[in-house]
């Protein structure tokens, strides 16, 4: 191993070092790209009208959030996110379930809360519902 | 009628012996069972990156085409889709090569031939499995893993290589 | 040295895409739903002027038209049921209730803002929609014998009276569309060239996002997120009905708020009706008003009304999954999911 590396060492020039790079930045974007990572998604909480909170969607961690009705908790699973509990009557918000995909959105209206996954790129401006 | 000749060289018994050595390489790769399906060390590739190094870029693309038909041939898989695979991929190694061949031997290693021939590898190979064997562009997905290992092996290619130029030198 | 060039290129256009602080958006709760604003191009002092001018717009219509809680709809609608004539000093409702009235007419009752005592009935005078048993059958036959239309109501001298006590009047599917052609004005009058308005899913796109249309996503009926998106061009507006916003469920079956006027029921066998709209003065009450009918009517009739009301882009999604489209709008839409073709047809 030892002897691996300083034959290595040995070997490699600086161009060398800037062909490197350059693979590694290309595998990186690639799977950026084509995988979605989770690392490139947050979470944006709004409350009311207003942006309240951003949270990356890669940990594990329930939030709790005071709207106008009542408490409202969402859980944040490594790459998706759902409400878990809400003070509204008819809970449409947690009927939703998860969602893990950038531009996914649910709205809690009675107690003016609403999640929203955020990643890079976004295909649109507005939601026609 | 005057009979020709064919003048066999020293460059060619070279490039058999080479040729050889690559496809029996291939061979046992092929053998190996490899635990993703179309992740290979490459192995054959130390020859033909030992040959451009030692002898000539000429030398070494007859090496590296020999070693494609030769094996496919060999293996059953001549003019099989597995065949325009090894092709695709050699040849965009090849152009790469070619296309990089005046790099600055003092700023790049052979480190650097060897990831730049790997990369070029399975973008060939991945073009022909997009445009023929896997028609969609959920083939995508396997890109990155694929790149990794283009990354990994193309290194480790590159130290045996060495290994094998310093040793060949000091006879 | 060549090195340092590129790497400096690459970080100052890399900086520069980073930038692209032109737009201003605000949010709102107004008409009991989301109000999105997005305005491009002007400055951000400007841009919440006139933001802040439309979302106080919106909220002086959402008191005006309101259908349960008290305005002069409400007025109107007591007077009405008790037989009663009712004095309107006001210009604008009395223009707004006869523009109902004629798009009642124009889509053959297949819109029809005078069914609130069927809303009612149904729990959607609510902000809270807890209903789970279905209404006694007796008041919705009652309710559509005696066919409440804006037919009955006349207005004259400013003097409104109507002869059908069952004439409640709900302006549910028309008043986002209105708010909208408001918004319009305003912007117009502040000179605002580029904007986006989402009153709750009823979205007008004035000018351009920058170089590019604005681009609207279409909420697919059954999951949180975009079945298709579309470029709305210039002046534009696009409305949806759907099932999937504002529904009870009783006995695990969705009844949604849009009721068939013929039946008394919430209409089920569609789950969403989608329109696009040209310029036009009143093309955002249009964009609201004309989905309901499409959604509404019997399947084999959707397509005639649509081109009697000379809508040339429409997507309707049907409770089978099945898709009608107009050839127009298939031309337009950019298909987000990977639709089964089988399940489309164009007209």
């Amino acid at each position: 191993m030892i002897k691996k590396i300083l034959q290595f060492s040995k070997l490699i020039k600086s161009g060398d070092w800037f062909v490197i790079i350059l693979f590694c930045i290309l595998i990186i974007i690639s799977a950026k790209t084509l995988w979605n990572l989770p690392q490139g998604k947050y979470l944006e909480i709004y409350k009311n009208n207003e942006i309240l909170a951003i949270y990356s969607l890669n940990q594990q961690i329930s939030k709790t959030i005071n709207g106008i009705k009542g408490k409202t908790e969402i859980i944040i699973n490594n790459g998706r996110v759902r409400f878990s509990s809400s003070p509204c009557s008819k809970k449409y918000c947690i009927h939703q379930g998860w969602i893990s995909k950038t531009n996914q959105t649910i709205i809690c209206i009675p107690n003016k809360i609403s999640i929203s996954i955020v990643g890079t790129k976004k295909t649109y401006d507005s939601i026609n519902y | 009628m005057t009979l020709s000749t064919i003048n066999i060289t020293n460059r060619d018994h070279q490039i058999a012996k080479l040729s050889a050595i690559a496809v029996a390489l291939s061979l046992i790769e092929f053998f190996f069972p490899s635990p993703i399906p179309g992740v290979k060390p490459g192995i054959a590739n130390i020859i033909i990156l030992y040959t451009i190094f030692k002898f000539d870029l000429n030398m070494g693309i007859w090496v590296s085409l020999i070693r494609v038909f030769v094996t496919s041939i060999i293996l059953g898989s001549f003019l099989s889709p597995t065949f325009f695979l090894s092709l695709s991929g050699s040849l965009f190694s090849l152009i790469f090569l070619i296309a990089f061949r005046n790099l600055d031997r003092q700023n790049f290693s052979l480190i650097s031939f060897s990831l730049i021939a790997a990369l070029a590898h399975i973008f060939g190979q991945f073009i022909i499995v997009r445009i023929w064997i896997i028609p969609h562009n959920g083939v995508f997905y396997l890109l990155p893993i694929f790149l990794v290992s283009a990354f990994i092996f193309g290194l480790v290619n590159a130290l045996v290589t060495n290994k094998l130029l310093k040793l060949n030198s000091k006879k | 040295m060549r090195l340092n060039n590129l790497l400096i290129y690459f970080l100052i256009s890399f900086l520069i895409s980073c930038s692209d602080n032109k737009i201003y958006k605000q949010e709102n709760y107004i008409f009991g739903t989301i109000i999105g604003i997005k305005i491009y191009g002007e400055s951000k002092i400007n841009a919440e002027k006139v933001s802040n001018k439309i979302f106080d717009e919106f909220q002086r219509l959402h008191e005006l038209l309101h259908p349960w809680e008290k305005s002069i709809i409400t007025d109107i609608n007591n007077a009405i049921s008790k037989s009663k004539s009712i004095s309107i000093n006001n210009n604008e409702i009395i223009s707004i209730l006869r523009s109902a009235k004629y798009f009642e007419t124009q889509t053959q009752s297949l819109f029809n803002p005078s069914i609130g005592k069927l809303i009612d009935l149904w729990g959607f005078h609510s902000n809270d929609l807890n209903r789970d048993k279905i209404p006694n059958q007796n008041k919705i036959q009652k309710l559509i014998l005696s066919k409440p239309s804006m037919q009955s109501i006349k207005i004259k001298d400013e003097i409104l009276t109507s002869n059908n006590k069952n004439v409640q009047i709900d302006l549910g599917g028309y008043a986002k569309g209105y708010a909208l052609d408001q918004a319009k004005k305003i912007l117009v009058k502040n000179n605002v060239k580029n904007a986006l308005i989402n009153i709750g899913g009823n979205i007008l796109a004035l000018g351009k996002n920058g170089e590019k249309a604005w681009r609207v996503g279409i909420q697919n009926p059954r999951k949180p997120n975009v079945i298709a998106t579309i470029d709305l061009e210039p002046g534009w507006s696009i409305g949806t009905s759907g099932d999937y916003q504002r529904y009870i469920i009783i006995d695990d079956k969705r009844y949604s708020h849009l009721i068939n006027p013929n039946t008394g029921f919430p209409e089920n066998r569609t789950q969403s009706a989608t329109i696009l709209i040209p310029p036009s003065k009143n093309s955002g009450i249009k964009s609201d008003v004309f989905s309901k009918p499409l959604f509404i009517a019997k399947t084999k009739n959707k397509i005639n009304i649509a081109k009697s009301l000379n809508i040339n882009y429409f997507l309707i999604i049907m409770n089978d999954n099945s898709i009608f489209i107009s050839k127009s709008m298939n031309d337009k839409i950019k298909w987000e999911e990977n639709i089964d073709k089988k399940n489309i047809t164009i007209f």
